[in-house]
C-alpha cells in the first residue's frame, strides 16, 4: 500500500528538497556551497518604528502595534462570522468556538464549582487573544517584508539614541561631532547590500553574512579620517568648509558600497559586484504583537486588575485586603500578608516575561533555521512554534483563571477543607 | 558598553538558568507519572496540573533567556 509510484515520488521530492535547503543554507556554506542563505537580520528586541506623527502629538507606529490591531480585526470578524446565524446543532466555525468554551468551562468548574464560570469571559478572551497574536506573528511575510531605513536615518537616529546623543546637540557643530562619534563606534556595523529586481529591493541569496557592507566602506572612509575631521572642526572651522566630511556626508546619503572592504570572516576582499549597491537596514512591516513586551506587560496588567476585581468584589474590602495588610493574627501573618503582596507584583512580571520570553525565543529560533536550513528544513521548527503558541495561551488564560479562584477563596474557607 | 566578556556571561546566564529548571521539571513530571500510575483515572486534573506547575518552573529558564538576550543585544 505504501509503495504506490505517487508516494513513493512525494517521498523523493520531499528528499531532494531537503538535501537541496540543507547545502543552500549556513550548514552548507562551509563547504562551498551556501546558495540560499540570506544575512542574518538585526535581532531586535524593541519593537522598531514605521511610521512617525509629531503633529500634534509625537507618536510612533510601532510594527508591533499594526499587527495587534490586524489580530483584533481577524477575532472580530471570525466571532461575527461564527455567531451570525446560530444554530441549535453547531456547525463549522460556531462548532470550534463552542469546542474552545467548553473546554474552558470544564476547566473553570474543576477548578472553582460554578462560581468559577464567572471568570470566564475574561479568560476566554485573553486565549482568543493571546493565541492570535501568537499565530499571526509566525505567518511567512511578517518580519520579512518592510521598507527600508537609509544609512543617512540610521546615522541620525543613533546620534540622538546610544551613549553618542551624550554631546549635546546645542549647535550644528555639536550634532555634528555626534555624528562623527556615530560613524567612529559604528564604523564595523553590517549592512545588508540589497538586490535591486526594478523598484523593488530584495534580501541578497547567497552567502549569508558575506553580504554585509561596513559602514565605513559606505561612507568611503578610515576611522583615521574621523580623529583628523574632529580636529578640524575643534580648531574652529565650520563643517561645511571640511572637504572629507562633506564628502562622506554625501557617500551617506547616497547610501551605496563606495569602497571595496575586507570581508571579517577571512579576510579577502569582497568582489566588486558590490560597488554602487544599494544597502540599508530591514524595517519590517510587521512583527508578532507577543514578540514586543509592551504588549504582554499590558495583558498581564488587565488580568491582574480582573483579578484584584473579582477579590474585592466577592469578599469585599476587609476580607480580601486583609490577605495582604493583617496585623491581628501576629507578627509573621503580618510578615506573610506583605510577601502576598509582592507575590502580586511578581504574577504580574512573570505573565509578562513567560510570554514575551518564549514568543521571542520562538521568533529567534525560525531565524537561525531560515538561516541554517532554508526551504524546508525549518517547517518543523514552525510546527514546534505553533504548538507553544497555543500552550502559552493555555497557559495564560488558566493561570489568569486559577488565581482568579485563589483570589475569591477566603482564607478560613480554606482551613475548613484541610 | 560591549565587552569580549558578554558571550560568556549570556552563556552562563542562560546555562545556571536552564540547570535549576530543567531538575525542576523532571521532578514535576516524575510526580506525575506516578501518581498516574497509581492513579489512572484521575488523568485530567493530574495533566492540568502538571502543566500549569511545569509552566512555573519553565518560566525561571525563561527569565534566564530574557536576561541573556538582554546581555547579548542591549547592554
Amino acid at each position: 500500500m505504501f509503495l504506490k509510484p505517487k508516494i513513493i515520488f512525494i517521498f523523493f521530492t520531499v528528499f531532494i528538497v531537503f538535501i537541496v535547503s540543507v547545502l543552500g543554507g549556513a550548514l552548507g556554506a562551509g563547504f562551498g556551497f551556501g546558495f540560499l542563505g540570506g544575512p542574518l537580520p538585526f535581532i531586535s528586541i524593541a519593537a522598531e518604528t514605521i511610521f512617525h506623527i509629531s503633529n500634534p502629538i509625537s507618536y510612533d507606529l510601532k510594527n508591533s502595534t499594526v499587527m495587534l490591531w490586524i489580530s483584533i480585526a481577524l477575532l472580530i470578524f471570525l466571532s461575527w462570522l461564527a455567531t451570525r446565524n446560530m444554530k441549535e446543532i453547531p456547525s463549522g466555525l460556531q462548532n470550534i468556538f463552542e469546542l474552545i468554551y467548553q473546554f474552558f468551562m470544564d476547566t473553570a468548574d474543576e477548578a472553582g464549582g460554578k462560581k468559577a464560570r464567572r471568570f470566564l469571559p475574561v479568560v476566554v478572551t485573553i486565549f482568543l487573544g493571546v493565541l492570535a497574536f501568537n499565530w499571526l506573528g509566525i505567518l511567512p511575510g511578517v518580519g520579512s517584508i518592510g521598507k527600508i531605513e537609509t544609512i543617512e536615518e540610521w546615522v541620525h537616529h543613533h546620534s540622538h539614541s546610544g551613549h553618542c546623543a551624550e554631546i549635546s546637540h546645542d549647535s550644528k557643530s555639536d550634532a555634528i561631532m555626534s555624528e562623527l562619534c556615530v560613524l567612529e563606534e559604528e564604523h564595523d556595523h553590517g549592512f545588508v547590500v540589497f538586490d535591486r529586481v526594478g523598484s523593488l529591493n530584495l534580501m541578497p541569496l547567497g552567502r549569508g553574512e558575506a553580504k554585509r557592507a561596513p559602514l565605513s566602506a559606505i561612507g568611503g572612509y578610515k576611522v583615521e579620517d574621523i580623529e583628523k575631521i574632529k580636529k578640524k572642526i575643534e580648531n574652529g572651522s565650520t563643517p561645511e568648509n571640511v572637504e572629507e566630511l562633506v564628502i562622506i556626508q554625501k557617500n551617506i546619503h547616497d547610501g551605496k558600497v563606495v569602497e571595496l572592504y575586507e570581508n571579517e570572516s577571512d579576510g579577502t576582499l569582497s568582489p566588486k559586484t558590490y560597488l554602487g549597491k544599494n544597502t540599508g537596514e530591514l524595517i519590517p512591516f510587521f512583527r508578532g504583537a507577543s514578540t514586543d513586551v509592551n504588549t504582554t506587560l499590558a495583558i498581564a496588567i488587565f488580568s491582574m486588575f480582573a483579578i484584584q476585581f473579582w477579590g474585592f468584589s466577592s469578599l469585599g474590602l476587609k476580607g480580601y485586603g486583609g490577605k495582604f495588610i493583617n496585623f491581628s493574627h501576629g507578627p509573621l501573618n503580618a510578615f506573610v500578608g506583605i510577601l502576598e503582596l509582592f507575590g502580586e507584583f511578581a504574577k504580574t512580571i512573570s505573565f509578562t516575561f513567560r510570554l514575551f520570553g518564549n514568543m521571542f525565543a520562538g521568533e529567534i529560533v525560525l531565524i537561525s533555521m531560515g538561516f541554517l536550513l532554508p526551504l524546508i528544513g525549518m517547517i518543523p521548527f514552525m510546527g514546534l512554534e505553533l504548538f507553544v503558541g497555543v500552550i502559552q495561551a493555555i497557559i495564560f488564560s488558566m493561570l489568569t483563571l486559577v488565581f482568579g479562584v485563589m483570589a475569591v477563596t477566603a482564607h478560613s474557607e480554606h482551613e475548613e477543607h484541610d | 558598553m560591549a565587552s569580549e566578556w558578554q558571550p560568556i556571561g549570556a552563556g552562563l546566564a542562560m546555562g545556571l538558568g536552564a540547570v535549576g529548571s530543567g531538575i525542576g521539571i523532571g521532578m514535576l513530571a516524575n510526580g506525575a507519572l506516578q501518581s498516574l500510575g497509581r492513579n489512572p483515572e484521575a488523568r485530567g486534573p493530574i495533566q492540568q496540573n502538571m502543566i500549569l506547575a511545569i509552566a512555573f518552573t519553565e518560566a525561571i529558564a525563561i527569565y534566564a533567556l530574557v536576561v541573556a538576550i538582554l546581555i547579548l543585544f542591549v547592554l
